[in-house]
């Protein structure tokens, strides 16, 4: 025997060249193994495609739930930025301010500091606009007087909750200004749903992932114990740990990736399913927001991740095993 | 080449399976180990491969006490180890060329160049022609025989087997044998257990005798004319 530690099945050593050689081909060995291995537990799936595929649907059904969940949420907060962003607030001046004093009071308002843009409607303007978007022409015109004050539509620099209420609450000070209308209550009460939906998600993301982990561990499990002789054959004629468990990874992987899929699929179809009523909703509240896709990014992370929790049930049922046959 | 130091293994606690063993095996030596069933021959045998640890003493292999090793290292020992079982744990769900190439996957070695030393093997052990049979086509002896080829295929120092010949009849565990001899001819280490002692005593070779759990004769069989 020529060494009892670690000597591995390698070539004579004869400086750089051939050593880098070694590694070269140990490191295609590893790879020809890592295709040969990948491709026979593919092969292993589909010889019982029945069984393989209720797997997968378990793992999808566990997954779609949270995925469709944080999907919705990616979508409600992208309204609510978009809300947010467009976030104004209304200065109505006193109706006795003139119009050359509002301009200068609106001067006053663009040159504070937290103030991005401010427009200035002038009563008559006020006037002309009501008339437009509301059609009471008629109303307004028997009317002698002008009985819309002047007012100025303020852009905030931090258009966040807190500041655009504390920039009110400043501008309210400011000598002509009546009243500041800042309409953030239903804007922040979506922005709390949207922070208790997040934790909902996460907890059931975690909740059904662990569900997920389990029903691949449990099917490899099975199949831990259905190859339990080769399992110790190999052990004995000098397999390494990593080479016994790489093709119950692989297994527990594919598992994972096909339940991905499955969850991708019912998402797609349950995301069109729900459009079109999606779309009318929207329309009766003259908003415009879509159904949230998962988009490549989304996708990539779903398979990702479900393709992670089959390789980490494959580890977990395999390592219990191996623990088992250590030498006493 | 290998040095049982003092070793003994217990089961349990109390069960004694061996006692105070004390042996040397030099490099390029053939052996055998005999002893009734229980004697404590296959828990020799796991001792030097590794799969049980001595309770007691030391076991150096190749100046290394392998009781040292660590559990990464393990794969690795006993890849310089050949082992023959007595129901040659081949695999059934793959053909004769595949049980055989299997210690060869596992080290990784190149298909063409695993293919080539695969085919070398099972020339020497007679069964070329049944590469792509099935184990369960093969008949015991048959199966026997591709159980030492898987053994051999990667020229370990050391070879192990443990009753090789149990379930043969006398002329197919002669051949086996002289399988064995032919492996210690070019360099091989080998220590086979056997009860068979009619075909050991033929065979002239170093005979380690167990009782019980200990060992309680060395002897070179054979020595001298009509021993």
């Amino acid at each position: 025997m020529k060494k009892a530690s670690g000597s591995r099945q390698s070539p004579p050593r004869r400086g750089a060249r051939s050593r880098r050689a070694g590694i070269d081909s140990r490191a295609r060995a590893w790879l020809r193994h890592h295709r040969a291995v990948g491709l026979d537990s593919a092969r292993r799936l589909l010889r019982h495609p029945l069984s393989s595929l209720l797997t997968m649907l378990a793992i999808g059904i566990a997954l779609v739930l949270p995925a469709g969940l944080w999907l919705t949420l990616s979508g409600a907060d992208d309204v609510g930025r978009r809300l947010q962003d467009s976030a104004t607030l209304t200065v109505y001046l006193s109706p006795s301010v003139s119009e050359s004093r509002a301009m200068t009071v609106a001067d006053t308002l663009r040159r504070h500091p937290d103030v991005a843009s401010a427009r200035l409607i002038t009563a008559a303007e006020g006037a002309a606009e009501f008339q437009q978007a509301l059609g009471l022409e008629d109303a307004l015109a028997e009317l002698d007087d002008n009985p819309l004050p002047a007012s100025v539509v303020i852009s905030p620099v931090d258009t966040s909750p807190a500041a655009v209420r504390d920039l009110g609450d400043q501008l309210e000070a400011v000598e002509g200004v009546d009243e500041v209308r800042v309409d953030l209550a239903w804007l922040e009460r979506l922005r709390r749903l949207a922070a208790f939906g997040r934790r909902l998600t996460l907890a059931l993301g975690g909740l059904f992932g662990l569900g997920a982990l389990l029903v691949v561990g449990n099917t490899i499990r099975l199949s831990v114990e259905s190859r339990r002789r080769e399992i110790e054959v190999v052990t004995l004629i000098g397999a390494t740990h990593a080479f016994v468990r790489r093709p119950f990874l692989y297994s527990g992987a594919w598992y994972g990736l096909g339940g991905g899929v499955v969850a991708w699929l019912l998402l797609a179809l349950g995301g069109r399913w729900l459009a079109a009523p999606l779309h009318e909703l929207a329309q009766s509240y003259g908003a415009h927001f879509g159904m949230p896709a998962l988009g490549w990014q989304g996708s990539t992370m779903l398979l990702l991740s479900s393709t992670l929790v089959g390789w980490l049930g494959g580890w977990i049922a395999v390592h219990r095993h191996l623990a088992d046959m250590r030498p006493r | 080449m290998i040095a049982f130091e003092h070793v003994g293994k217990r089961y349990g606690g109390r069960y004694e399976a061996l006692a105070d063993i004390n042996f040397r095996i030099t490099r390029g030596e053939m052996l055998f180990l005999t002893g009734h069933s229980g004697a404590g021959k296959s828990s020799l045998l796991r001792l030097i491969m590794r799969l049980e640890r001595p309770s007691r003493g030391r076991l150096l292999v190749a100046g290394h006490d392998i009781d040292r090793l660590h559990a990464s290292q393990i794969p690795y020992y006993r890849r310089q180890i050949g082992v023959v079982f007595q129901d040659h744990q081949l695999l059934f769900d793959r053909d004769v060329f595949a049980n055989v190439a299997l210690p060869l996957a596992i080290q990784g070695v190149e298909p063409h160049e695993s293919a080539r030393r695969v085919r070398a093997a099972l020339d020497k052990v007679g069964l070329l022609h049944r590469e792509r049979a099935l184990p369960i086509e093969l008949s015991t002896g048959e199966q026997q025989r591709v159980g030492i080829a898987r053994a051999v295929v990667n020229k370990p120092p050391l070879l192990l087997a443990d009753e090789p010949t149990g379930n043969l009849d006398p002329q197919l565990s002669a051949d086996i044998m002289r399988l064995f001899e032919e492996f210690n001819r070019i360099g091989t280490t080998v220590l086979v257990a056997s009860h068979d002692l009619a075909l050991i005593a033929r065979l002239r070779h170093r005979v380690l005798r167990l009782r019980e759990g200990r060992l309680v004769s060395d002897e070179q069989v054979g020595d001298g004319e009509g021993a």
